[in-house]
């Protein structure tokens, strides 16, 4: 348990990272990272299919397409980047605000400390996902054709 | 159908063909109108002293179609058929080349009708209708007078139209009560409730009467309306009527005794009346302006005559009503005939036209004898009456009738002075006679006021005294010479002193025009005179002010809420529009910021 | 019979891409028959059917979808709107390719929708609520345009963050239920000791609801999204798709999860008010044609959640029908406001005045809809208002009931500054030259605007047969 606390922490310390970098190299290295810890708590999760897919396509491949991406770009000025610098605390100030604010206001009485956990056996979760969730997967398909067809509509002129 | 139906369909028939008719053939409303009236006439002649009812079903509900013909009603009509008969034929003459012929004898057969129709009326609601058609139609009437008519038309329309409005809540009061709706079944007993309904009605019938404070528009009408219309209406059939009405109250509907407070009320409004009205009369100075403030205070003495509730004054205050229905209307014929031939009643330019016009000076004297009461004609003996009644309740209201007799004796002295004798102006010299026509009616008035007086037995064995009957008069016969002497000497004293007066003061003034202007500007009179001739004792004006300032108000206070809605809320919503619109800044990160906040309220509210 | 709703527009999505030879015009056709036929298959069908029991049917083995009452008069309302979207953007789109590509986008739009009416499973309907999302940011960017980039961009920020809510609902909700089927969810809430985990989970289920509905205050990326996207697509987009992925889910959700929470319903209701009454008097200064349209459609939505919140039968029957009719005289003044666009080439009022001279169809059709949705009789949105407040005052909700109706006044108070700027008074010096737009508008508007009117007059006849019915569900 406490190891998960510690991990789900430094998740946490990682997407805003990724969030907050100012340099986008920074950014996609975090995101990578992100993902590797994501993937250790799934590990522990018992739920090593997701984990190696989420290692190897999010961490893996997609850091490999971002970094090669960036590095067709420009570099930053120095000056942009103090400007930017001085923008980013200016833009994300009332986050943590919020955070603490929407805490207190949730679990300033009632942290949910008698919650009962309805714990749903292992064999039943792959069984719930790959044997009686056909339609999730019909959603998936239409989710895909959709990505399709915006493809073709925002970027087909661009190829010509 | 009834013979009863006859009195009110003829000249309704009349009235819808008169409507009928196109200019040509002239004359054809004129003869109409006279064929339908002499007609009523002589069926009200017949109908005279029988005694018959008739019921014809109408809505139902105790809402029908019920006549009564009795002594009472039966005289009314034939009065009141007589005096549409004697107007139409004088309207013949004076009416030629005035304007609005075919709406003019609509209304007067419209007025026989609905008047006709009232008195016969043995059925509240049935007799509300036509009394409420007379509203309408005096309105017309006087709407076709000069350039002035529509707006006295809409005064005299508000006045009667109030009171009316308190005789239909009286109605419906003593319909409650009686629980039927039937006149001859109701006798009500004097409950408080009942009170309030009995001064309702009195208010209405006073009100049609003329009497004070509902008489303003009169005057008003005497300049404006066509003056066959003064004749007809304020001086004889609204005096028949209302006083009809309120004797039928009086006497039958309501169990009223000589002592009640409302006997007292009465007898106060008139003699207020009375006095106040001779004192407006005598310092007018156009003939029909005079005449018109007569008329109120005649009625005065009707009020004052029945308000006494005891068989002398009742005899004395119905005879007076059908007195001054004859010489009223006869003096308002003589003013239209000097109009007519002098072009113009402005008392000023009037003067010596009795040489000119001896016959309707003729009349002009005795009616003018009969209304300052001097005997034998008519109106000494049934004031005389009213004296004994007066005298019998209370010597204050003597009082005021003996002072109201001694104004009218002065300014009738005045009128005539004025207007026929003294010397004659240039252009008063070439006045001829009026035509046959105008003084045929004239004539035959002044002869019924002769024969009332010396004769005084016709009008009250035959007419009147059966409508109390005996028990009533407690055997009593009041026709005759006036039995109290006493009386009579005291009036005749009263007389002289007016007579004596108006000579002391002509020479002193000049001329007899001016001979009430002592009175006129006297201490305290003059300032009352002149608060009164600017109008602020007529309800009326006094009323319109106060709604002209009201209406202001109103009109301040629906301004504001004009602001309000117009302004103000349109403002409102458009500045919270626009400051709404500033939280759309077009920056996503602000719109997440919001969304977050939102969410945490909603799920703080949810939650709690 | 009911997978042919799915099954019809997939089979054309398909024949329509394999073969290069197709024409868009054709599939244009072929969308138009489809929904056609849709509209016309649920209004037709028969009335016991339905009062039988819900029709669950399986295709597959757990493929499991419903319908009921309440499907079928969304699923009518869908039908309507697409076949009006599919008119638009044919003769709104030139470019044969873009066209073919809305077409394409329209049918996958119209699976996701007939599905997510018929799904029974909470998971699910996030899965297809997120994927009509992704079909409604291509919608919105069609143009390519900068300001329908910027629209499509805050509709996707906004739309991730409502994305995160539901999904730490879903997870919250496995805490304490073994299923995500609507009915088992609904009976693992009532034995859950912990009323505040159930109602945090609902609640931010509600809120990502509210965020893909556009309520206020989570409206943000509404007015941006509806005026900035082609003229086809805004009127497919404010006409069902967010109709459809935010309020008839939150309904689904009101009839099957929430419906009995006294906290959760004052929470939907005051936010309905609240976005009745801003979204009204947002629309009131606007300057653009269709972003007034957009704030009115916050303020109209605002009612059906406020009627929705009240939790009665006929509180909810009523919120049904206002769906109805707002999706249609919605969709309507959208395609005016496409008309003009067409001819004009502008959205901005100041430019308009006195269209109705010119343009006497849209003129006409425009009032109409105007009158409809100020809530004047006969037209159909005044019986569906009527009814709302009529609810609220049945169920004691006297404030709110005077708050609909007063809040009507506004309504017609911007609708009238609309027709007034846009419709009536004198021509516009300039627009002299403007002529009726051709017949692919006219039809679609004609045909919104009978339905209108059949509605409103027909309204006894509406009622009994597809709007009460709806009240039945609350008995099973």
């Amino acid at each position: 348990m406490m190891i998960d606390l510690i991990l789900l922490s430094v998740l946490l310390i990682m997407v805003i990272w990724t969030v907050m970098a100012i340099r986008l190299v920074r950014s996609a290295v975090g995101l990578a990272l992100t993902s590797v810890v994501l993937s250790i708590l799934m590990f522990r999760l018992n739920a090593s299919l997701a984990a190696v897919f989420e290692l190897s396509v999010c961490a893996g491949l997609i850091s490999v397409i971002f970094i090669t991406t960036i590095s067709f770009t420009r570099r930053m000025s120095k000056s942009d980047f103090k400007t930017r610098r001085r923008q980013r605390l200016s833009k994300f100030w009332p986050l943590p605000l919020i955070i603490i604010a929407a805490a207190i206001l949730l679990f300033w009485r009632h942290f949910p400390s008698e919650v009962i956990f309805i714990r749903v056996p292992a064999e039943n979760v792959r069984d719930v996902l790959w044997n009686t969730r056909h339609i999730d997967l019909f959603g998936q398909v239409l989710v895909l054709l959709a990505g399709a067809f915006g493809v073709v509509a925002l970027f087909k002129e661009n190829k010509k | 159908m009834s013979i009863l139906i006859l009195p009110i369909f003829i000249p309704l028939v009349a009235a819808v063909l008169i409507l009928a008719t196109r200019g040509k053939p002239r004359g054809l409303k004129e003869a109409l109108t006279l064929v339908a009236t002499a007609a009523t006439l002589a069926i009200s002649v017949q109908l005279f002293g029988k005694e018959i009812s008739f019921i014809l079903p109408w809505i139902g509900h105790g809402i029908d179609l019920s006549l009564r013909l009795d002594r009472f009603s039966g005289f009314i009509v034939l009065f009141a058929s007589l005096f549409a008969f004697l107007t139409a034929l004088y309207s013949v003459v004076s009416m030629r080349g005035k304007d609005h012929p075919k709406q003019f004898y609509f209304y007067l057969l419209i007025i026989l009708v609905c008047t006709n129709a009232a008195v016969l009326a043995n059925n509240l609601i049935f007799m509300l209708f036509f009394w409420e058609g007379i509203l309408l139609a005096i309105f017309g009437m006087i709407a076709i007078g000069n350039k002035n008519a529509f707006k006295t038309a809409t005064k005299a329309f508000i006045i009667v139209g109030i009171s009316d409005l308190c005789m239909m809540g009286g109605l419906a009061i003593t319909g409650y009560l009686a629980s039927t709706l039937t006149i001859s079944q109701i006798h009500l007993e004097l409950t408080p409730l009942a009170s309030i309904a009995f001064v309702l009605l009195m208010i209405g019938a006073i009100a049609k009467g003329g009497s004070m404070p509902f008489h303003s528009w009169i005057p008003s009408a005497a300049t404006d309306a066509p003056l066959p219309f003064m004749a007809l209406m304020p001086a004889a059939l609204e005096k028949l009527l209302g006083i009809y009405f309120l004797s039928r109250i009086t006497l039958e509907m309501f169990k009223l005794s000589a002592g009640s407070w409302i006997s007292i009320t009465m007898m106060t409004i008139g003699a207020a009346t009375i006095i106040l009205a001779v004192m407006m009369a005598l310092v007018q100075k156009e003939y029909k302006r005079l005449l018109s403030y007569h008329a109120i205070s005649q009625v005065g003495y009707m009020i004052l005559g029945i308000g006494t509730c005891v068989p002398a004054g009742i005899i004395g205050g119905i005879f007076h009503m059908v007195n001054n229905a004859l010489y009223k209307s006869c003096l308002f014929f003589t003013a239209g005939s000097v109009e007519k031939q002098a072009g113009t009643t402005d008392l000023e330019r009037l003067g010596g036209l009795w040489k000119q016009m001896p016959i309707t000076f003729a009349c002009f004297v005795i009616t003018a004898l009969s209304i300052s009461g001097v005997p034998p004609f008519n109106g000494f003996f049934s004031k005389e009456l009213i004296y004994d009644g007066a005298l019998e309740r209370g010597k204050i209201f003597y009082l005021a009738a003996l002072i109201g007799s001694f104004f009218t004796a002065a300014s009738f002295l005045k009128l005539g002075h004025a207007a026929f004798c003294g010397k004659a102006s240039q252009e008063n010299r070439r006045v001829k006679e009026a035509p046959l026509g105008m003084l045929v009616p004239m004539a035959v008035i002044a002869f019924l006021c002769i024969l009332f007086g010396v004769y005084n037995q016709l009008p009250i064995e035959k007419f009147i005294q059966p409508i109390l009957g005996h028990a009533r008069l407690e055997g009593h016969n009041f026709s005759g010479f006036p039995a109290n002497a006493w009386l009579t000497l005291t009036t005749i004293v009263v007389l002289i002193a007016a007579l004596i007066h108006h000579l002391i003061a002509a020479k002193a003034a000049g001329s007899g025009l001016k001979a009430s202007e002592h009175i006129h500007h006297a201490p305290v009179l003059g300032t009352i005179y002149q608060a009164a001739e600017r109008k602020w004792f007529d309800p009326y004006e006094v009323g319109m002010k106060v709604v002209h300032i009201a209406s202001l108000l109103l009109m301040a206070i629906d301004r504001i809420i004009d602001w309000l809605y117009d302004g103000f809320l349109a403002g409102t919503a458009f500045l919270a529009s626009r400051a709404l619109a500033l939280l759309q800044t077009g920056n996503y990160v602000v719109y997440i910021v919001w969304s977050l906040v939102s969410a945490a309220v909603a799920l703080a509210f949810m939650v709690k | 019979m009911f997978s042919l709703l799915v099954l019809v527009p997939f089979l054309i999505l398909v024949a329509v891409n394999l073969s290069k030879k197709v024409a868009p015009n054709v599939a244009c056709s072929l969308t138009a028959l489809a929904t056609l036929a849709q509209a016309g298959f649920v209004v037709s069908l028969p009335g016991t059917l339905l009062k039988t029991n819900n029709v669950i049917f399986t295709w597959l083995p757990d493929f499991k979808l419903a319908i009921d009452e309440f499907s079928i008069v969304v699923l009518a309302a869908i039908g309507i709107v697409a076949f009006v979207a599919c008119c638009v953007a044919r003769s709104t789109i030139n470019d044969p390719g873009q066209r073919a590509t809305f077409m394409n986008l329209l049918l996958v739009a119209l699976i996701g929708m007939n599905t997510t009416v018929m799904l029974r499973d909470i998971f699910s309907i996030y899965l297809f609520v997120e994927t009509i999302a992704i079909i409604s940011f291509v919608l919105i960017s069609i143009d390519r345009g900068r300001l329908a980039l910027e629209g499509a961009f805050k509709y996707l920020m906004l739309s991730a963050f409502a994305t995160i809510l539901m999904l730490s609902s879903i997870a919250l909700m496995l805490l304490f239920s073994p299923t995500l089927e609507l009915s088992g969810l609904a009976e693992a809430m009532s034995v859950y000791p912990n009323p505040i985990l159930i109602k945090l989970s609902i609640g931010l289920f509600l809120c990502g609801l509210f965020i893909k509905s556009g309520l206020f205050p989570f409206h943000w990326w509404l007015p941006d999204a509806y005026s900035a996207a082609h003229s086809a697509a805004s009127v497919l987009l404010a006409g069902i798709i967010t109709k459809v992925v935010g309020v008839y889910v939150l309904m689904r959700l009101s009839l099957s999860i929430f419906g009995e929470s006294l906290h959760i319903q004052a929470m939907v209701m005051a936010v309905g008010a609240l976005s009745i009454i801003t979204g009204a008097v947002l629309a009131m200064t606007q300057k653009n044609f269709k972003r007034m349209l957009a704030y009115s459609s916050i303020s109209q939505v605002g009612y059906i959640i406020l009627a929705t919140g009240v939790g009665t039968p006929f509180a909810f029957a009523a919120a049904a029908f206002h769906f109805f009719n707002h999706a249609t005289f919605k969709s309507l003044l959208f395609v005016n406001a496409a008309s003009v666009e067409k001819r004009l080439g502008t959205m901005d009022m100041r430019e308009m005045g006195g269209l109705s001279n010119r343009m006497p169809a849209t003129g006409i059709t425009s009032l109409v809809g105007f009158l409809s949705t100020a809530g004047l009789p006969p037209f159909s949105g005044f019986w569906s208002k009527f009814m709302i407040v009529l609810a609220l005052w049945a169920a004691g909700k006297y404030f709110y009931a005077a708050f609909a109706l007063l809040a009507s006044i506004l309504t017609l108070g911007y609708m009238l500054i609309l027709q007034r700027n846009v419709f009536f008074g004198k021509l516009k010096d300039g627009l002299g030259g403007v002529k009726e737009v051709g017949p692919g508008l006219v039809i679609p508007q004609l045909v919104l605007a009978a339905i209108i009117v059949l509605v409103g007059v027909c309204f006894p006849f509406v009622l009994n047969k597809f709007i009460f019915p709806v009240q039945s569900i609350f008995l099973k």
